[in-house]
């Protein structure tokens, strides 16, 4: 008796990234369980955007600080990922005969769950990372794959010129045939940015990922190694262009300016529509309380917060208390921080648990129209009454 | 020792007018984000008992969409778990609220689902008085003083002397052991007695004998038939509760059970234990750049462009710009448009209130809106 069906397509999404370019932010959790958007968290965007492709068996690949992520995706079931034949896996990696191995890079993650991804022998793989905040219908891309009979399709989108050498990029033909990838380019000759998203015919992928473990002057990236290898055997490789809100939250800034990005009246990124919700595991608190004094502005405020002050273009996660003459502004403040009376916080992130004392001050309220550098408490700080924070100071004990 | 649980979804003693007339009464909205049940099956769960069973009559096409699964409640299990009880089709009921004769009709209508539980007790409740408990401590006082049946009861509500109307008042001895009970319809004075919470813990072969018994003897009514004649002959105790209440029995009640969840304190003791609830997955509330909010409470998915006072809205709830809402109730995905002003009213769920409209009502007599109402 088989205990598994054969799946069409299946995701692996690669979630052990490090992010370490948040700092204190990634210090006890892997970059896709930072929290993002009120109520969300990075992982919660791929892992939506699977499910209403119709994708509904994930590979999950931890690595670097699992246990929050673990707990965090549980059996699936906020997703609708806890499903009789595939759903959610956690897969990290393990020992095998005598010695355990880690993973080595983005190629070997997969290599070494070779045998997961057998169990339902699919047609195709989508290669996800937990790294990035966009909506995206992964069905329409395998779409333009199978109509170009392509080998391999990578997910763009078109960056400003100037920032292309950040990324991987794509030189195409005029049929979004792939011709060249270059790895970060010094003078980029296209604008087609890797969003670090790709569809693999299975068969191939599988015979590339063996042959790319026993080179070893390989360091077993898909970017680096195995599309190269691809390109230079002359396989089929497509671009799909990707045109909507895609944003890699990997800095203090872009966490922080993704977050505001919410809170346009012109929203690049809809979370309001219910034919693409993005599913989160949820805490199950009371609805929000505005109290007798509070000023809102602009602003999302999650269930569970309790507000007495004035929160203004700031985004509140669950569970967070703003008490009495505190005043908030152009912050992102985590699950079950509290701020405290005449306490004031202006562009900062403030990370979960932390307490900001009475009186205390973090960032500076600037002149008009000038954004300062972006302060960051990290979790479980306690700041005491009256302390004074400048702009873009980083505070990773008491104070 | 186990346990299941018994929910009535419904009451005859409720006069909520249009809010329940297509709905069963746990299912009606309360909280912004809740229905009745979810304060109801909380108390089950965080007391571990995850077997149980909730009576259904009329109407109860939103409750069961409500608990699908049970799974929200982590009720969905293979030992136990949550289970809807329908009724039977009865030739003999005239109209839909005849469909049981009784309290105990309903029991020995879903006999054959009891017995087949393999609960020793049984914690039967009614879902018109809320209340936050753990059932360990009552079913612990029901084996200590020996009982045949435990009825909770209360000296006070939230601290004045108000009796729902309806609620049994009882007399114990000195060992809280019922004595008498008397049941009064009408309205009520505020007086000083003991009334139940409509609480009761049973062993479940007695549960099972006594429904047969009073079904035999056409008694269908468990206060009246079994509590208040057969006092004397069962040992019937009474267990304290001195919590917080909260009861929806008429649109006054409702409004004020909602309006004292706007009490940061009295909230406290209502959320102190997570109160479960089907998840939504709706984004976080939303305020715009002209928005006022004032001891309200807001769930999540709303969006607030206007002003809102001392009320409470539910989830995916649009106040838009200029829009009013003072004093009011606000249930799922309404929409309240430019301008208009909504005071002293209930708007059900899917309501529209058009640009400039006014819905005002009284604050002793609230209006209400039934779902779906465009004005």
């Amino acid at each position: 008796m088989s205990f598994i069906k054969k799946k069409d397509m299946i995701a692996m999404l690669l979630a052990g990234g490090q992010g370490s370019r948040l700092g204190v932010l990634t210090k006890d959790v892997a970059k896709p369980a930072v929290p993002f958007g009120g109520k969300y968290r990075i992982i919660d965007f791929p892992l939506s955007n699977c499910i209403n492709s119709d994708i509904d068996t994930i590979g999950v690949l931890t690595q670097y600080q699992p246990m929050e992520l673990n707990a965090y995706i549980g059996n699936g079931q906020p997703w609708d990922l806890d499903r009789m034949y595939g759903g959610a896996r956690i897969l990290p990696p393990y020992v095998r005969g005598k010695e355990g191995e880690w993973y080595k890079g983005t190629a070997n993650a997969i290599y070494q769950n070779i045998p997961f991804i057998e169990q339902y022998s699919p047609n195709y793989v989508i290669i996800l990372s937990g790294d990035h905040v966009y909506k995206m219908n992964y069905r329409w891309m395998l779409d333009q794959h199978m109509k170009k009979d392509a080998d391999c399709t990578i997910a763009v989108i078109e960056v400003p010129m100037e920032e292309a050498s950040r990324f991987g990029v794509m030189n195409t033909n005029e049929n979004l045939r792939i011709t060249e990838f270059e790895e970060k380019p010094a003078i980029p000759k296209s604008n087609l940015a890797s969003m670090g998203v790709y569809i693999f015919n299975w068969p191939t992928l599988k015979e590339y990922l063996i042959r790319d473990e026993e080179d070893p002057e390989s360091s077993k990236d898909f970017g680096k190694n195995v599309i190269p290898a691809m390109l230079n055997d002359n396989k089929r490789l497509y671009a799909y262009k990707y045109l909507g809100y895609w944003k890699d939250v990997g800095t203090i800034e872009s966490l922080w300016e993704a977050n505001m990005d919410l809170l346009k009246e012109k929203v690049s990124l809809e979370l309001y529509d219910p034919r693409w919700k993005i599913y989160a595991r949820n805490g199950n608190l009371p609805p929000q309380y505005i109290g007798r004094q509070a000023r809102m502005r602009e602003s999302h405020v999650s269930e569970g917060c309790s507000i007495e002050g004035t929160v203004e273009n700031s985004i509140i996660f669950p569970n967070v208390t703003i008490k009495k003459g505190a005043v908030v502004r152009h912050s992102v403040v985590m699950s079950s921080t509290t701020v405290e009376e005449n306490a004031e916080v202006h562009y900062a992130i403030i990370a979960e648990g932390v307490t900001v004392g009475a009186k205390a001050e973090i960032g500076e309220n600037p002149e008009k129209d000038v954004i300062p550098a972006i302060s960051v408490v990290a979790d479980r700080v306690n700041i005491s009454c009256g302390t004074r924070i400048d702009a873009g100071t980083v505070v990773d004990r008491d104070l | 020792m186990s346990y299941m649980g018994l929910i009535y979804s419904y009451s005859d003693k409720e006069n909520l007018r249009e809010l329940t007339s297509t709905r069963a009464l746990a299912a009606l909205s309360i909280g912004g984000k809740y229905r009745i049940i979810d304060f109801v099956l909380s108390n089950f769960v965080n007391s571990g008992i995850f077997e149980v069973s909730v009576i259904a009559r009329t109407n109860y096409h939103s409750l069961i969409e409500h608990l699908g699964s049970g799974a929200e409640w982590d009720m969905s299990r293979k030992r136990g778990g949550l289970r809807v009880l329908t009724p039977f089709a009865n030739k003999e009921a005239t109209d839909s609220a005849h469909i049981y004769r009784g309290t105990i009709d309903a029991l020995s209508n879903h006999l054959h689902s009891i017995k087949k539980s393999m609960a020793d007790f049984v914690v039967l409740t009614g879902s018109r008085i809320l209340y936050t408990m753990d059932y360990r401590s009552m079913i612990r006082a029901h084996q200590d003083t020996d009982a045949d049946v435990t009825v909770a009861y209360t000296n006070h509500m939230n601290g004045t002397c108000r009796v729902p109307q309806g609620s049994p008042m009882i007399r114990m001895d000195e060992h809280k052991q019922i004595r008498e009970v008397e049941i009064v319809d009408e309205e009520q004075e505020e007086r000083e007695c003991s009334w139940c919470i409509g609480v009761c813990v049973i062993r479940k072969t007695l549960l099972e004998s006594l429904i047969a018994d009073a079904m035999s003897h056409q008694r269908y009514d468990l206060y009246t038939d079994i509590l208040q004649k057969l006092s004397p002959a069962l040992k019937i105790y009474g267990y304290e509760y001195s919590g917080h209440l909260l009861e929806i029995s008429t649109i006054s009640t409702y409004m004020e059970a909602n309006k004292a969840m706007l009490d940061p304190e009295f909230s406290a003791k209502v959320f102190q234990k997570t109160v479960y609830t089907k998840v939504k997955d709706s984004v976080p509330a939303r305020y715009g750049p002209e928005c006022y909010v004032e001891n309200s409470m807001i769930a999540d998915g709303c969006q607030i462009m206007g002003t809102v006072i001392n009320s409470v809205v539910s989830r995916g709830v649009h106040i838009d710009k200029g829009a009013i809402v003072k004093d009011s109730i606000i249930m799922q995905d309404t929409e309240i448009m430019d301008h208009a002003r909504v005071e002293h009213a209930i708007l059900d769920k899917d309501v529209i209130i058009r640009d400039g409209r006014e819905v005002i009502g009284h604050p002793s007599y609230p209006i209400v809106l039934p779902k779906m109402s465009i004005v």
